[in-house]
């Protein structure tokens, strides 16, 4: 298990709060070639069933994360698996940030994120099937490490991009980013953040996360990090049965910053309680056949 | 850290997650609460300025509710932590009908306090930017020392009961209401005397805080404000809480906030 990007910063800001080391790993807030000053407030609001946000990839760039943040994680932490979010303007920016990361130590690998909607262009190679398989293939050439592709949900089908990504070379997937939002304020007549528009994470899109996870998995081999909305162990369970075999703890650790750990015990009690040796037993272990409702009674 | 106010600050503890008990819940003013949570270290670890995010957590099912950040507003004896709630909307209205013996989520302290090193100071709240001086007066009164407290509201109802304020602070409060119907007539800032010398501190609605910045800037005067902003985590992972500082850069209102000196702010973008 790992705390998602966006919502753990460079994992410093958790170090009090929970044993990053036991619960798994951490991708870190996104890294682009340049610093970026991020969008103007108000940035965040509660949303039914979850938040919208509009940061606007506030990050130190490249240079900065290698000075700044990159030996706080290789200091202090030992068996936490570290992903850097990636994200850039251009196939050339995202070449250039994976390129200048890859010979520091300190992070096990890539996440790509093709799936930002809070940004100019954010979600354009997430978005565009030659533009996708172009960006993989070109970033494959620039490492050896795990490179995996967080998808947008705003798509046809997820199933087709996550066979791209394969195709094109790709260790792994994401699945999912936020959806695209907004939340008007009535008294005043205008959109409450000031991007106008933001991304919205959180139990509203766990459904989606679950959905996107389990097309992701029928269309390819790739390993799959489900994400979305998981606030606690039966949550991440779905998307482990949907195909994921790693799971992601976003908005729910601004809830409670010991959500990570809950899920990760409770998968643990539910494996024990169910006659479960290894969690691969479950990847994917859906039952593709028809549903018919809940298991127990109605009332 | 940085110094805020010149003098040595103290250092900031860690902030801890703590499922706390609600001691007791009073309504204290209109849509107004004080609740005193039983949260011994987080209690201990507090310093005037500081705040807590307050939530319900992760338990209830089907509950959502994202924590929300008030100052810590009083620290008891017994461990107790003291906030002061106004309801303003959905979150504020859910934490407002917690009940006695129900838990909550605390997580803190959180955030820059207050530096009121050797100073002489004023406080100056609008509405429930009370809640951090009536922690620092209670703080100063119990290390033998007076501040000014001079509070602000719109009108009688909104008062947070001034016997309550004595009783936790040893401070009795210059009130002012905007309608005149409780103590005097007018504007906090009504309150301000422009021939002292003393450090300001303000916390309150985002025009008081300006008001007080051009104060402080007319009249050479050195002022901390603490600002409100809305927060996603409290603790600098969701960058959701910036304000524009006298750099340009935007600064995170919980980590390298919720207190700034006035200077360090840029007043035309806030």
């Amino acid at each position: 298990m790992l705390l998602a990007s966006g919502t753990c910063g460079y994992g410093q800001e958790y170090a009090d709060l929970i044993p990053l080391d036991e619960i798994g790993g951490l991708v870190t807030k996104a890294v682009s070639l340049e610093p970026r000053p991020g969008n103007p407030p108000h940035r965040v609001a509660e949303t039914p069933g979850g938040m919208i946000n509009a940061i606007g990839l506030e990050n130190p760039g490249l240079h900065g994360f290698i000075a700044e943040k990159l030996p706080w994680l290789r200091e202090h932490l030992s068996r936490a698996q570290v992903f850097v979010n990636v994200v850039g303007h251009s196939a050339e920016d995202f070449a250039a940030v994976v390129s200048g990361l890859d010979g520091e130590d300190g992070f096990l690998g890539y996440e790509i994120n093709v799936s930002c909607p809070n940004v100019k262009g954010g979600t354009m190679f997430g978005t565009d099937e030659r533009a996708l398989a172009d960006l993989v293939a070109r970033l494959r050439g620039c490492t050896e490490r795990p490179l995996v592709i967080k998808l947008t949900p705003n798509v046809p089908d997820v199933g087709d991009f996550a066979r791209i990504c394969e195709e094109a070379g790709a260790d792994g997937l994401s699945a999912i980013n936020t959806f695209p939002g907004m939340v008007v304020d009535i008294s005043r007549r205008e959109p409450l953040i000031g991007n106008r528009s933001g991304g919205v994470s959180g139990p509203a899109i766990l459904p989606m996360g679950v959905y996107a996870t389990w097309r992701a998995r029928q269309t390819c081999g790739l390993p799959i990090m489900g994400i979305g909305g998981i606030r606690n162990a039966e949550d991440a369970l779905q998307y482990v049965l949907a195909g994921a075999c790693l799971v992601q703890i976003g908005t729910a650790s601004f809830v409670d910053p010991g959500a990570a750990v809950a899920v990760h015990d409770g998968i643990s009690e539910y494996m024990t309680a169910n006659g479960v040796a290894r969690l691969e037993d479950l990847v994917g272990a859906l039952q593709a056949r028809p549903g018919r409702g809940p298991a127990i009674p109605a009332g | 850290m940085l110094s805020a106010g010149g003098g040595v600050a103290a250092e900031r503890a860690a902030p801890l997650s703590r499922r706390a008990r609600l001691l007791s819940t009073r309504l204290v003013a209109r849509d107004t609460w004080w609740q005193e949570f039983d949260c011994p270290d987080i209690a201990a670890a507090s310093l005037p300025g500081q705040f807590v995010m307050l939530g319900v957590g992760l338990d209830e099912p089907g509950a959502w509710l994202l924590p929300r950040p008030f100052s810590v507003g009083w620290t008891g004896p017994g461990g107790e932590v003291g906030i002061l709630l106004r309801a303003y909307g959905q979150g504020t209205r859910a934490l407002a009908k917690l009940e006695v013996e129900q838990t909550a989520l605390l997580l803190g302290p959180l955030g820059r306090p207050f530096d009121t090193e050797s100073a002489e100071v004023e406080c100056v709240a609008g509405g429930v930017g009370l809640a951090p001086f009536i922690f620092l007066a209670a703080r100063e009164a119990a290390a033998g020392r007076r501040v000014r407290l001079i509070y602000g509201e719109r009108d009688a109802a909104a008062v947070f009961d001034p016997a309550l304020i004595a009783r936790l602070t040893g401070h009795d409060p210059e009130l002012f209401t905007e309608d005149g119907s409780a103590g005097r007539k007018g504007l906090v800032t009504a309150g301000l005397d422009p021939a002292s010398g003393a450090l300001l501190l303000g916390c309150g609605p985002t025009p008081l805080l300006r008001a007080l910045a051009a104060f402080a800037r007319e009249h050479g005067r050195r002022l901390q404000v603490s600002v409100e902003e809305h927060m996603g985590c409290g603790i600098g992972t969701c960058q959701g809480c910036v304000v524009r500082g006298a750099d340009g850069r935007w600064v995170k209102a919980c980590i390298e906030g919720s207190v700034f000196p006035a200077e360090e702010l840029d007043w035309g973008a806030i």
